[in-house]
């Protein structure tokens, strides 16, 4: 089958470099995928086109690119599927500088990734044999060690598109990887140090649950889903200290008592009741609120029936039920 | 100056592996790749890594036969000792590293069944072992700081009367080119896998290291070895790991039979992979396949298990070939797989290069012998690469730079590579030249050999190699020039290529991967041998080494 | 044609002109809407985050209450829908749904499975279609250019959104947008984030967002950004003047609500659809309507 790409290319060697489209037709098997479609851009039309790829099975995480706007491995997307409006539109990674076509610079990635300290980090003695644990441990730590850091989640983080100081979802995920491990920290498994690290602004807590590494990633790893559990890791070991710790407690709490929201007391209570001056810097948008008539309710009622939502709470986030998730 | 004591060129498990041990041991040590670490071919290996345990009740010894077994008698006993000797330390160091390895009820590592195992010893991390213990090695080279070369290309190898002084590199994201010196240098450079087209191996398999250490005089041993893996996709080549079968899949022709009961009724589809991989062509050339293939059939093992265990492969499947293997059987043929052969080592990686080691794929040393059982090739990564990485430090705390001029060095290596760019663009395209060499190894050196087919791939080799001289590279410039990486790694497959067509033309027996139809019996009296070849004045030279035998006599090979 | 309607929380707090506009507009579409004044806050996926099983039965004690009104859910907010349809996608699985049922069975509920919550933004698609919707525009906001604004939580993921049985979801707003007269603005932040779930974890950021969407959208040309969720108009509209100053330009774009837009082309006031609330100024785009001072 022939398929055309639109691929957006760089070279930085030319004078005043500036990023240009450029269309390719190629022909490829019929479940051929993009990357074998940009191979043959390389071999047949342009060996000066300058791409990243080895395994073509989706192991080794060199062939990230944005398909459609949207990252994934270029040897994981079938061909057919991708083909929008009769083309297929391929960009480099999003998020990191571009050396040339469809190569990015990969720095900060793994600066990141160092920062968070990533190797095993046990506390105590070392055992002659193996560590024991559970299988049910090791299998729920091998869905995040399926990452191959192909930077597909870090191309579309909408997080790191205008703070490239966070973390990010790669980082934090393996971050998980250790905080969730048995063996990493003390006897119990518990890594307070590193929760500690990663409870500081530009970790954890910067993520805005925009979902976009959860679609991103080729691998099933789902680091949002990562960085909600280091929350509530964080939350268990004590560190709520925070705003967005306060954020959910408060979230939870009104949802409990009354069935609902409380936006009107959700903002102060999650920068802290006490926090003066962030409460003034408050004041301007709330007296616009008041004056356009978009003030939540000062009285907060109650939804009918919301005893039987604190009902629900109790059962299923009670102390038993908890304790019983650990 | 770039300089360090021991150099590691190829940052995959054996690499890595060495590179820490060095550190450990004292040296300043760097690694140079040309590719990011985790980006090594290492990461696609799927089953699992073997180890006898004695708490388990298991013996090296068991282990060390099935693998002397497994080679059709070709490994070498002491070292197939060494490394079983070493491989339940290997395992606990990995897992204290922190792999993610499967379990047992009791919390203890689980073990799975493998080819040519009398046991399970094969210890796993679901179906993507390799990459899992990838990682955790790159997490350990992070933690020991040894200095990282990353997308640097090694063009040459610097020796100066006889003495390694150090490499040649390109930064390939600068183009600049660099002299790095280095008292001992460490070829870790994996397997020669694209030679072949198809193969499962990864586009950056090109045999670099084999081709530098054999241009610069060492010696290759059992290159005429090449595994082709029972169950490979067709087109693509990927691989579709043994630990399906491990799991208890089946291995099907056309009408549904279990074929592999009329080549080894014990072990069925856990024979060796020699004995599987003719057994699926026989039957293939018989007419019992479809389109070239027999089937896989994982359909009784259950999806829960098949998502437990084998969820990356069953991802493979829908993604390549649009087949869900709880569903449905998945078509697969052999494929060539992996090297045996290599630059020929002894138990602590050193060749016959003074300062020159070499451990992993790319190294015979040899335990694979004629045929490399599954799960023992991440073993002997780990174990050769530590042992070898240990004896560099060693041998560079006693030795010193070897001078050279460094200038000259750059400005010689930078004017090959400006002549190579500089070639008119009317000679044939390398991807043509590479496929042409691709397909007739996979036409002639695949699972079934004879002598006319061989010397018919040499003549092509011959044709290939004069058309390479004028293959022109599209990229001029210096910024991440993928087109000339692609140049220098052609050079090296074609001289990965010869050796191997040579050897098997000249090996006149049956053993192990190597099938010949001219000559189908294994031949101890005149063949029980490893076949050396080096390079030499008019081309390159073969000659013979004995196969060293400590406890086990060779018996004819049944499954 | 009647729902379950679902409106969320900040509809009624600090959106409070969505609510009505809402009801207005469903009137003319003749879908009439039983409250379910009893059903909780869906969790807005920071509840779930503390404890997703809690969140999900939440949700699943939602989806009985409309099975025992026998009436398929509306909700008017994407990060509603997207919670529920999450919460929805892991129910399926029955052992998981005898769980949850284990919790509401003290209350008399019982989640039997088949709840589809729909946003209003996909009942017009699929429930209502397009031509029908058509036939009711009387005033088509012919000139007005209208940049869409998902948010994320009507986007992915995409599975337990069933965008695969539905492809038309994928680009609902944009037709929504074409049937109502006016011309799509396409920008690249229309499925990115507004911001608001860090509105008070890193205010910096969440302005960032704010800014870099909205500017975005201006400088193609846009008149108006659409939106069909509160949440994140409370982020675009109220705090664009904070996010405005952060970025050192003048942004000015008037954020509407899908049922505003919608309102408004089927011949609505500007009054009646709420407009004079909103915090960024949407007299010049009641001016370009040609329909006098609100």
């Amino acid at each position: 089958m022939d398929v055309k790409l639109n691929i957006k290319r760089f070279d930085p060697e030319v004078a005043d470099p500036q990023p240009y489209w450029e269309e390719f037709t190629v022909t490829i098997e019929d479940n051929g995928t993009v990357l074998d479609a940009l191979i043959k851009v390389r071999e047949d039309s342009d060996g000066a086109f300058s791409l990243r790829c080895s395994c073509r099975s989706s192991i080794c995480g060199s062939c990230a690119v944005r398909i459609n706007g949207h990252a994934g491995l270029a040897c994981k997307t079938q061909a057919a599927t991708a083909i929008k409006d009769g083309v297929i539109t391929v960009e480099p990674a999003g998020n990191m500088p571009v050396i040339k076509d469809l190569v990015v610079n990969f720095d900060s990635f793994w600066d990141k990734i160092n920062e968070i300290e990533p190797y095993l980090k046990p506390e105590g003695p070392e055992p002659e044999a193996e560590y024991i644990a559970s299988n049910e441990a090791m299998l729920h730590l091998s869905d995040v060690t399926s990452c191959i850091m192909c930077g597909s989640c870090f191309s579309d983080c909408t997080v790191l598109e205008v703070d490239p100081t966070f973390l990010g979802p790669a980082a934090l995920a393996k971050a998980y990887r250790f905080t969730a491990d048995p063996r990493d920290g003390d006897e119990n498994g518990l890594s307070i140090d590193r929760l500690e690290e990663l409870n500081k602004p530009t970790g954890m807590w910067d993520c805005t649950r925009c979902m976009e590494c959860v679609t991103a990633c080729p691998k099933g790893v789902a680091p949002m889903e990562r960085i909600m559990a280091l929350r509530d890791q964080a939350m268990e070991a004590g560190f709520t200290n925070t705003n967005g710790a306060r954020h959910t407690e408060a979230f939870s709490d009104s949802v409990e008592h009354s069935g609902w929201l409380d936006e009107l007391r959700l903002v102060p209570k999650s920068v802290g009741m006490t926090n003066v001056s962030a409460l003034i810097g408050y004041a301007p948008i709330a007296i616009q609120a008041i004056t356009h008539g978009k003030m939540p309710p000062i009285i907060h009622k109650k939804l009918p029936q919301s005893k039987n939502v604190g009902k629900i709470f109790d059962k299923v986030d009670g102390p038993e039920e908890r304790g019983r998730r650990r | 100056m770039l300089e360090h004591d021991v150099l590691v060129i190829g940052a995959g498990l054996a690499g890595m592996r060495a590179a820490i041990a060095a550190r450990a041991g004292g040296a300043t040590v760097a690694i140079i790749s040309k590719v990011h670490p985790v980006r090594s071919h290492s990461n696609a290996a799927q089953g699992g890594i073997n180890a006898a345990l004695t708490d388990r009740g298991d013996e090296w010894e068991d282990h060390a036969y099935d693998t002397v077994k497994g080679s059709d008698f070709l490994g070498d006993q002491d070292a197939i000792e060494v490394m079983c000797k070493a491989a339940g330390q290997a395992l606990i160091d990995m897992e204290h590293f922190g792999v993610t390895f499967n379990r047992d009820d009791e919390g203890r590592l689980g073990t799975r069944a493998f080819g040519g195992q009398r046991r399970a010893r094969t210890f796993f991390v679901g179906d993507f072992t390799g990459q899992a213990l990838l990682h955790v090695m790159f997490e350990q080279l992070i933690k020991s700081g040894v200095r990282r070369y990353e997308e640097w290309f090694v063009s040459s190898l610097i020796i100066e009367d006889g003495q390694v002084c150090g490499v040649m590199a390109l930064e390939i994201r600068t183009g600049q080119v660099f002299a790095i010196r280095a008292k001992t240098v460490i070829f870790c450079t994996g397997g020669f896998g694209r030679v072949f087209e198809p193969s499962t191996n990864a586009l950056i398999c090109t045999g670099d290291g084999s081709a530098l250490a054999f241009n610069a005089g060492a010696e290759l041993m059992d290159m005429e070895m090449v595994q082709y893996h029972p169950t490979t996709l067709a087109g693509s080549g990927v691989l579709i790991s043994e630990a399906a079968r491990g799991e208890g899949a089946y291995l099907l022709d056309k009408d549904g039979n279990r074929f592999m009961e009329k080549y080894a009724p014990n072990m069925m589809e856990l024979a060796s992979r020699d004995v599987v991989s003719r057994a699926e062509q026989t039957e293939i050339n018989a007419g019992n396949g479809v389109d070239g293939c027999v089937y896989l059939d994982c359909r009784h093992l259950g999806e829960a298990m098949i998502m437990e265990k084998l969820s990356q492969i069953r991802e493979i499947g829908i993604d390549l070939v649009g087949v869900d293997m709880i569903t449905d059987p998945i078509p697969i043929r052999p494929g060539m797989h992996y090297a045996m052969g290599g630059i020929r080592t002894n138990v602590d990686g050193q060749t016959n290069l003074p300062g020159v080691y070499a451990a992993g794929e790319c190294a015979c040393v040899s335990v694979h012998g004629g045929n490399r059982l599954g799960a023992n090739s991440l073993l002997d990564t780990i174990v050769f690469g530590e042992r070898s990485g240990n004896h560099a430090a060693e041998a560079s705390r006693d030795s010193d730079y070897v001078e050279f001029n460094v200038d000259q060095a750059v400005r010689n290596e930078e004017k090959r590579i400006q002549d190579l760019l500089d070639r008119p663009q009317n000679g044939d395209r390398i991807a043509s030249v590479r496929l042409g060499m691709g397909e007739s190894m996979n036409r002639n050196l695949a699972v079934y050999r004879n002598e006319e087919g061989m010397k018919e791939t040499l003549g092509d080799l011959v044709e290939l190699q004069k058309r390479y001289e004028t293959v022109p590279v599209d990229n001029k410039g210096k910024v991440f020039n993928t087109d000339l990486i692609f140049a220098l790694e052609l050079g090296f497959m074609l001289d990965n290529a010869t050796p191997i067509a040579m050897s098997a033309l000249d090996r006149k027996d049956s053993r192990g991967a190597q099938a010949r139809t001219d000559y189908p019996d294994r031949d101890d009296e005149n063949w029980m041998k490893h076949l050396v070849i080096k390079k030499g004045e008019t081309g390159p030279e073969l000659s013979y080494a004995p196969v060293s035998i400590t406890q086990w006599t060779p018996e004819e090979r049944k499954y | 044609m009647k729902y379950a309607f679902f409106p969320g929380c900040v509809s009624r707090g600090g959106c409070p002109e969505l609510y009505p506009a809402t009801k207005l507009i469903c009137e003319k579409l003749g879908i009439e809407l039983q409250e379910m004044p009893a059903a909780s806050c869906t969790g807005a996926g920071v509840l779930q985050e503390k404890n997703e099983l809690l969140g999900d039965t939440l949700n699943a004690r939602t989806f009985a209450m409309a099975e025992a009104l026998d009436l398929p859910i509306l909700t008017i907010c994407s990060t509603c829908q997207g919670v529920m349809s999450q919460a929805n996608h892991r129910l399926k699985n029955p052992e998981y749904l005898a769980k949850v049922n284990g919790f509401l069975a003290e209350e008399g509920l019982e989640y039997k499975g088949n709840a589809n919550p729909k946003h209003l933004l996909w009942v017009l698609i699929e429930d209502v279609g397009l031509d029908n919707l058509l036939k009711l525009i009387t005033r088509p906001l012919a000139g007005m250019r209208m940049a869409p604004f998902y948010g994320c939580y009507i986007v992915r993921p995409t599975d337990a959104l069933e965008f695969e049985d539905n492809p038309g979801r994928e680009t609902a707003l944009e037709q929504i947008i074409e049937t109502i007269g006016a011309t799509v603005v396409d920008f690249e932040g229309k499925t990115r984030c507004c911001g608001f779930p860090i509105l008070t974890i890193n205010e910096k950021n969440s302005m960032a967002m704010v800014g870099k969407h909205t500017s975005e959208a201006k400088d193609l040309g846009a008149d108006a950004m659409i939106t069909p969720c509160p949440l994140c108009h409370l982020n675009l509209d109220s705090f664009q003047p904070k996010a405005a100053a952060q970025a050192g330009r003048d942004i000015g774009l008037p954020i509407l609500h899908m049922p505003q837009a919608i309102g408004l082309a089927m011949g609505l006031s500007p009054k009646e659809m709420g407009l004079q609330r909103h915090i960024v100024n949407t007299k010049p785009l009641i001016t370009q309507l040609g329909v006098g001072a609100v």
